[in-house]
């Protein structure tokens, strides 16, 4: 059986339990509040079945959890060999804090979530890449008590890339993050108006801003920004280049109810055209860029 | 209240007012000012580069090339190597020279495909390449800040502080030295 269609059958058995558990719950509902208000026999039906309901919503969800993980840790993780040179996939990890924080724009999280850890290279560039959800911690005080809760900032994905071009300053260049960073950034305009429309610059040092950011350099940043929906931000660090892209989606998430087939892997594998397009329209994959051995 | 000190009391605050705004706008001009002197500077120190990376060149292609050995020897000879105290269009003639040696070797080389391929060749035309864009990046800097101040001293009332205190537009570095066929520097 083709190994596709089989995480495709078992997808559909596990959203079965739901299908039947969910109505069941919306039914003993709607039985507690039309006739079990009064009646205390309708009481225990309902109650009956909203705990059946339950039990099916519970197994429905766990064999799908179950069978996600299955399909990235085998699946999705060879196909992610074959599409990415040295690709290496880790579906429960993610980047470190202390790297992703290295990019000195991202504001510091109350709570950090990362996975879908993926690292290889492209046309030779190496790279590092992982969704990222970074929350912020709310109390409100209400005559109730105090209620905590988390609201997100940043959700999106955050890539690491080898900038083998010797810098001596930090740049960025953000369409709306500031720099949180104890360096002296400072806000810098570039020649394009557009360009500086599009992102705002902000460096330690003037001449590595105009060394990195050449003019063929700002068109292609301005195409990335064109072509991918999302609040883009770049930061050139220690010979680093990182790239973080807000677009309040995940990548390589397998949903409920919506067919797992070859369009569906064909878009995963597409979910990777951002950071090709970064590489190939920054240039990155051009001898000056590679590190020489 | 007098009328008369009302008057001397807003007459004296207007002349504070443009007193103030005139140190302000003075000390702006100069801040740039000196931004343009730091840029230009930087230029300097890429045009050393370049001329020190292409020296090296030079010395590793001279049985190829040997025209171009001539030619860098005289751009030696001209200012011995360095652009100190050149004038900003002496600079771009000085970069049109470095600029013909090194096409003129680029052309020399073709002919030798084992010298293209030598190790020590290639990392010197990396070096070069390298210098090359912080060149560039230098003039691009330079060209700004000279694009922001001229922009103010030709704007209305900066215009008025900026003739008196004699801080006059500045000249752009020109990335193309062909076309400047009024410049005169004999070698």
């Amino acid at each position: 059986m083709d190994p596709l269609l089989a995480y495709q059958t078992k997808k559909q058995q596990a959203e079965k339990y739901i299908l039947i558990g969910g109505p069941l719950a919306v039914a003993a509902v709607a039985l507690f509040l039309l006739v079990g208000l009064n009646d205390s026999v309708f009481q225990w039906i309902s109650g009956l079945l909203f705990v059946g309901a339950l039990g099916f919503i519970i197994v429905g969800s766990v064999r799908f959890n179950k069978m996600v993980a299955d399909f990235k840790h085998n699946f999705l993780k060879d196909k992610i060999g074959e599409w990415i040179e040295d690709g290496v996939y880790k579906p429960d990890q993610g980047l470190g804090q202390n790297t992703v924080y290295g990019c000195e724009f991202l504001q510091s999280a109350d709570r950090y979530h990362a996975e879908d850890f993926i690292s290889g290279s492209l046309d030779g560039v190496p790279f590092q890449m992982c969704d990222i959800k970074l929350e912020e911690r709310r109390v409100e005080h209400t005559k109730n008590g105090t209620r905590t809760y988390y609201v997100p900032f940043f959700t999106g994905q955050f890539y690491v890339v080898d900038f083998n071009k010797n810098f001596n300053g930090a740049l960025q260049v953000l369409e709306t993050e500031k720099p949180r960073s104890k360096r002296p950034f400072k806000k810098i305009k570039m020649e394009s108006v557009q360009f500086n429309k599009t992102y705002k610059t902000y460096t330690t040092d003037d001449h590595t801003a105009f060394y990195l950011i050449t003019p063929q350099m700002m068109e292609r940043m301005m195409t990335v920004e064109k072509n991918h929906p999302g609040n883009i931000g770049f930061a050139f660090i220690d010979n680093k280049m990182y790239l973080a892209i807000d677009n309040n989606r995940s990548l390589l998430e397998v949903q409920m109810f919506r067919k797992l087939d070859e369009a569906r892997i064909a878009g995963f594998k597409a979910d990777f055209d951002l950071i090709h397009d970064v590489i190939h329209e920054l240039k990155l994959n051009q001898n000056i860029f590679k590190e020489i051995a | 209240m007098n009328p008369i000190v009302i008057i001397l009391l807003v007459v004296l605050g207007i002349v504070v007012i443009l007193g103030l705004w005139y140190i302000t706008t003075m000390n702006a001009l100069r801040q740039l000012e000196v931004k343009v002197e730091e840029a230009d500077s930087g230029i300097d120190v890429a045009l050393t580069k370049r001329f020190d990376a292409l020296s090296k060149l030079v010395g590793a292609t001279k049985g190829y090339a040997k025209h171009e050995a001539e030619l860098f020897e005289k751009v030696t000879k001209w200012r011995k190597g360095l652009p100190d105290n050149l004038t900003m269009e002496q600079k771009q003639e000085f970069q049109g020279r470095l600029n013909e040696v090194q096409s003129g070797i680029n052309v020399a080389v073709e002919a030798y495909p084992d010298l293209k391929a030598d190790k020590v060749f290639l990392n010197l035309q990396n070096s070069i390449n390298e210098v090359e864009e912080h060149l560039q990046a230098a003039r691009r800097l330079y060209n700004s800040n000279v694009s922001t101040i001229n922009q103010r001293i030709v704007s209305f009332p900066t215009s008025i502080v900026a003739g008196m205190i004699a801080v006059a537009k500045k000249d752009f570095f020109e990335a193309d030295t062909e076309k400047r066929a009024d410049v005169d520097v004999s070698f």
